[in-house]
């Protein structure tokens, strides 16, 4: 089907007043020769959508361009249809709003995006949406506190549910305690899911494998000796905590006597007929509670897990409920007690026989029949020493999870150091084998993603990927974590923690069905599609891809499962051989885009700076600027990608042959304080661009014409700074050389 | 080296039971501290004193002169962001402070609590009774005197004698808050902290520090001041009926009756006001307890009745010996019962105020 193009400009918003539109008009009409082309003063007013709409419906235009507004805003009202062609042409907020009305260089800014917006139309195609039959059944991992409530929400929502519970019995960490915070027991949760027409639990079972992808997950589950196979379209894990291991806590005193006990070791005491000291069974009448026992501590766990304050406070009720009299010392670091558990601690403080300090440990010794424990940096203003019949260690919690890559490289590893080519090879991967070791048989899910068998990890080993905009996400789409092992918490939050989990399994198995992308391109109905005659098996976007979207082959050719992706392109930014494309984002689009950019001649001194932008945060902040009136250099020629990982340096090298002075790449922030929306994005842009800065000393051209810079959606104030001192630099570095040939 | 640290927990029960019942639920983040406008900079009070007190650090609290050095402005209270009411756990303090150093120790525990008022009015009023009934045999008629009822020797026998033991048992205790001072680390000599001290009582010139008690500051220098020139002229005329050198009751134009007149007058008008001051208390500033109370009301009422049996006499009535019969049950229940009560503070305070020579 041939295409035809619309473009549509708007003069409202004060583009009009910036620009010349009906320049820009005659630009398209004559120069970029599209057939249909209107000005409007109020585009997307009801007169407006409804030139738009007549020339789809009666005057054959099947790709438009609208020359408005930027393209995160009105974005129902220019949707015409989804899977049309649609390029939006920022001339609001990115021209009118941000430069001089009525200059020339304003004028060849509006050109540029023209331009570039038209080609961006032409070399799109419309969509073609997959649309497979999808499971809908929901798999939730973990039987306890987070996962019998996503399990019972899920269900009571209308999806069928299939819960799988290591133990015998469902409850978890909460089943075992003498009472929870709040003192409700999960005995209802339990039942409520036991007897669910619309849930199957299986008890005492474990996942064999997890094959395919979203909205077609195989899992083969042994339960009790049998073996169950079923269809599900996504999965929350809920696995929960264990404690930190205290026979690391020497200097403490685990270990040392058997009256240094753990937090959770006293629970179970309390819950099991009552609290003794485990040397002789006599009273313990002075209890010291030692706060972040190996938390917040760098040689331990560095983060704080939020509940052991609470267990610790609750526990001292339990001492004063069996024995009035007894004296219970809590020493901590800071008391915290997050939310309105402030009222348990005030609850606790009250009790005229708990006694609270700042402070911190730093010895447990016996002394006779008692156990002396030694305190510095206290609130009483010296070093204290306090006699105890028993101390108890609030240790900190560890997530359930199992690191799929370091399984994966464990595998790698044992296979080198097997069939390795040489010596020094087998011994390095025996030496790293050894290293991973503990990985071996921590298997949850068992996936068979090429990445590993498991959800890859984070900083500590939690499984997320943006802990603060999209909590449950984890690195494989339609797989959500929920509970204690997502972040520290204790069973009231893993249950909302459950909920949002539970909701978004639900839009995922929903979207799946639709042949949609989930968060952040929800609704993406693009897929990237690969020209296998000419893969080198590189496999550089096996490896990149942060999602493990594609399998391989025994040769290495990648295999997409297009439900697993995110449609982030981080693929198409890998491949050196660029044969990785999407209809509506390719490599020859953005590279035609480039070479739409007019560059003006040497001696018009009028620099061009193109800047590839993430479409997440540094985008938005652009936007943010332009709302705010901000001014910059009108030399800069803003691009966005999907995300800065789809970066492809070719782009790079076409961009400085055409003559562009410098190149800025704005992303999100690396590491693991992670702001990426695509998790690595950022990270491997910064790897790629390292390996283009050489390149560009072999050409003899500054590396500094490239600059990456790591930005959020909330600095837009920062933005014409960063702009115009780029141009300044480039000002002075003087014109790209390759100018004109 | 590090200090071995055991609860008193007894006294922290003891401290919770007489006004500092909030004590728990400090949180030790020191805006007290930082709003006491007469907390030293280099030794700030009272959020080190509320943990020692949360932790039953009694031997601590009681050598502390810290706890002598706050007048119970309140400030601290209103600003206290978990209402642990510092100001009255200072109160506590100080009342378990005057019944830690009490000798006899049993006295101080009879009078910190209200189980033992009975027992203590039960002394001074079978005492005046007894007398009352063997005077009463041989009244002479003519005038009314209180010396028919209550003769003047056997009276000023039975206050110099209450005087001595009062002396002995205040010298206990001194000597007691001063070994204590000692043994928490305080140097330099008491001594020589006693002139500034005794500057800052006669003036109230720290009290004025505390802008919230202006109020109570001024009633309680009038109470003061009032209370020095009744116990001088008590002193005086005691010792001159004694030797013979005076009759009371003086004529009206007696140059010492008109000044203990005045006396009286300047003691009711700043007990008043202090009265007034714990009875409004709007922003609930600061907390009365028994040990307040049962200070506040026998001195007002040692003042109200000895005005009210001087006009009774005046007026000739009998009721003026019943009145009196209260009066002087009410004075030997002070003076007696100093010691132990609220009374002590004058002592206790002066001591603290100069061994922490903040009084300059």
């Amino acid at each position: 089907m041939s295409k035809k193009l619309g473009c549509y400009i708007c003069s409202g918003c004060d583009v009009g007043q910036a620009v010349d539109t009906a320049k820009l008009a005659k630009l398209a009409e004559r120069d970029l020769r599209v057939p249909v082309c209107r000005v409007h003063p109020f585009l997307c007013g009801p007169e407006g959508l409804a030139l738009i709409r007549n020339d789809i419906e009666a005057g054959g235009v099947n790709a438009v361009v609208v020359a408005a507004c930027s393209p995160r805003v009105k974005t129902e009202a220019f949707q015409f249809d989804p899977k049309m062609v649609l390029a939006r042409v920022n001339l609001r907020e990115h021209v009118a709003w941000c430069q001089e009305a009525g200059h020339e260089d304003t004028q060849m800014l509006a050109a540029d995006y023209l331009r570039m917006g038209v080609v961006k139309a032409q070399k799109a195609e419309p969509l073609e949406p997959v649309s497979e039959p999808v499971s809908k059944q929901i798999l939730v991992v973990g039987g306890g506190a987070a996962g019998l409530t996503a399990a019972l929400e899920a269900a009571e929502a209308g999806y069928e549910v299939t819960l799988v519970e290591s133990k015998a019995q469902l409850g978890g960490f909460a089943a075992g305690l003498k009472r929870s915070f709040s003192g409700t027991s999960l005995q209802p949760l339990i039942e409520a899911v036991s007897y669910h027409p619309r849930i199957q639990v299986l008890t005492s079972a474990w996942i064999e494998r997890t094959e395919g992808q979203p909205g077609a997950f195989e899992v083969t589950v042994q339960a009790d000796g049998t073996t169950t196979r079923f269809h599900a379209g996504a999965v929350v894990i809920a696995t929960g905590w264990k404690p930190y291991d205290a026979s690391r806590l020497g200097h403490l005193g685990y270990g040392t006597t058997p009256d240094v006990i753990t937090g959770v070791e006293l629970e179970h005491m309390a819950a099991n007929g009552g609290i003794r000291r485990p040397s002789d069974g006599k009273p313990a009448k002075d209890v010291v509670f030692v706060q972040c026992a190996g938390s917040r501590d760098p040689d331990h766990l560095s983060y704080c897990s939020s509940v052991c304050c609470l267990a610790t406070l609750k526990q001292a009720g339990y001492i004063h409920e069996q024995d009035p009299e007894a004296r219970v010392y809590v020493v901590y670091k800071d008391m915290r007690t997050p939310g309105h558990y402030e009222r348990y601690y005030r609850q606790a403080q009250d009790h005229p026989f708990n006694f609270l300090t700042k402070g911190e440990v730093t010895g447990v010794q016996r002394s006779g029949d008692k156990l002396v424990v030694a305190a510095k940096n206290t609130l009483l203003g010296e070093d204290i020493e306090l006699r105890a019949d028993l101390v108890v260690l609030a240790t900190g919690m560890i997530p359930n999870s199992a690191d799929g890559e370091a399984i994966r490289a464990l595998e790698d590893a044992e296979i080198r150091a097997e069939k390795g080519e040489s010596a020094a090879q087998r011994a390095e991967a025996a030496r790293k084998a050894e290293e991973l070791k503990a990985h071996r048989g921590t298997e949850i899910l068992n996936l068979t993603y090429r990445q590993g068998p498991d959800l890859p990890v984070l900083r500590h080993g939690f499984p997320d990927s943006h802990f603060i905009c999209f909590p449950y996400e984890t690195r494989r789409t339609a797989i959500y974590a929920a509970g204690a092992l997502r972040a520290p918490m204790d069973a009231a939050q893993a249950q909302q923690d459950a909920l949002g989990a539970a909701l978004k399994a639900i839009q995922s198995v929903e979207l799946a069905a639709r042949g949609q992308a989930v968060h952040p391109r929800a609704g993406d109905m693009s897929f990237p599609s690969f020209f296998l005659q000419r893969c080198t098996q590189c496999k550089r976007c096996t490896e990149e891809c942060p999602f493990g979207a594609l399998d391989e082959d025994e040769k290495g050719t990648p295999k997409p499962n297009p439900y697993r992706c995110r449609r982030c392109a981080i693929c198409l930014g890998s491949c050196p051989e660029r044969i990785i494309s999407f209809k509506n984002y390719s490599v020859d689009m953005i590279a035609s885009m480039i070479k739409a950019i007019e560059v003006p001649e040497e001696d018009e001194e009028k620099p061009r700076v193109l800047v590839f932008m993430c479409e997440n945060d540094a985008y938005p902040a652009l936007d943010i600027a332009g709302l705010k009136r901000l001014r910059y250099d009108p030399s800069v020629r803003v691009l966005p990608l999907r995300c800065l990982g789809s970066l492809n340096i070719v782009w790079i090298a076409d961009a400085l042959s055409r003559g562009i002075d410098g190149i800025m790449l704005i992303g999100c922030k690396l590491g693991d304080d992670y702001q990426c929306h695509f998790v690595r994005g950022s990270e491997l842009a910064q790897r790629r661009l390292e390996n283009v800065k050489e390149t560009l000393q072999r050409l003899r051209l500054e590396s500094e014409r490239l600059q990456l810079t790591q930005f959020a959606i909330n600095e837009a104030d920062k933005l014409p700074a960063l702009f115009n001192d780029f141009m300044e630099r480039i000002r002075e570095m003087g014109p790209n050389p390759y100018k004109g040939f | 080296m590090a200090a071995l640290v055991q609860p008193d927990t007894r006294f922290i029960q003891e401290v919770m039971a007489s006004g500092g019942a909030d004590l728990k639920k400090c949180y030790q983040c020191a805006t007290c501290s930082v709003v006491c406008a007469l907390a030293p900079e280099d030794a700030p009070f009272p959020r080190k004193q509320m943990v020692e007190a949360q932790w039953g650090l009694k031997d601590r609290l009681v050598a502390d002169p810290a706890i002598w050095l706050c007048h119970h402005c309140g400030d601290c209270t209103t600003r206290c962001p978990r209402g642990a009411r510092p100001g009255d756990v200072f109160g506590a303090l100080r009342a378990a402070a005057i019944r830690h150093f009490a000798f006899p120790g049993w006295l101080g525990a009879l009078a910190a609590s209200p189980k033992g008022l009975l027992v203590l009015l039960l002394l001074p009023a079978l005492v005046f009774t007894g007398m009352m009934l063997s005077a009463a045999q041989q009244t002479p008629a003519g005038e009314m005197e209180f010396a028919h009822l209550f003769p003047i020797l056997q009276l000023e026998a039975l206050f110099f004698a209450v005087t001595g033991l009062v002396v002995l048992a205040f010298a206990i205790g001194a000597l007691r808050l001063v070994r204590a001072l000692r043994a928490a680390g305080a140097t330099g000599s008491i001594a020589a902290g006693l002139v500034p001290a005794l500057k800052e009582i006669a003036t109230h010139q720290r009290f004025a520090e505390c802008a919230e008690a202006r109020s109570r500051r001024l009633g309680h220098l009038l109470t003061l001041w009032g209370f020095m020139g009744l116990a001088f002229m008590g002193t005086v005329v005691g010792l001159g009926t004694m030797t013979g050198l005076m009759h009371t009751p003086l004529p009206l134009a007696h140059p010492l009756k008109i000044f203990a007149n005045l006396c009286a007058a300047i003691i009711l008008a700043g007990l008043v006001i202090l009265l007034a001051d714990r009875l409004a208390d709007p922003a609930k500033r600061a907390a009365s307890s028994y040990f307040d109370w049962w200070f506040m009301w026998t001195l007002l009422g040692v003042v109200v009745t000895g005005i009210a049996s001087e006009l009774l006499r005046l007026w000739q009535t009998p009721v003026m010996y019943g009145v009196y019969y209260v009066h002087l049950v009410l004075v030997f229940a002070l003076f007696l019962y100093a010691p132990y009560t609220k009374f002590a503070h004058l002592l206790y305070r002066t001591l603290a105020m100069a061994a922490a020579r903040r009084g300059a």
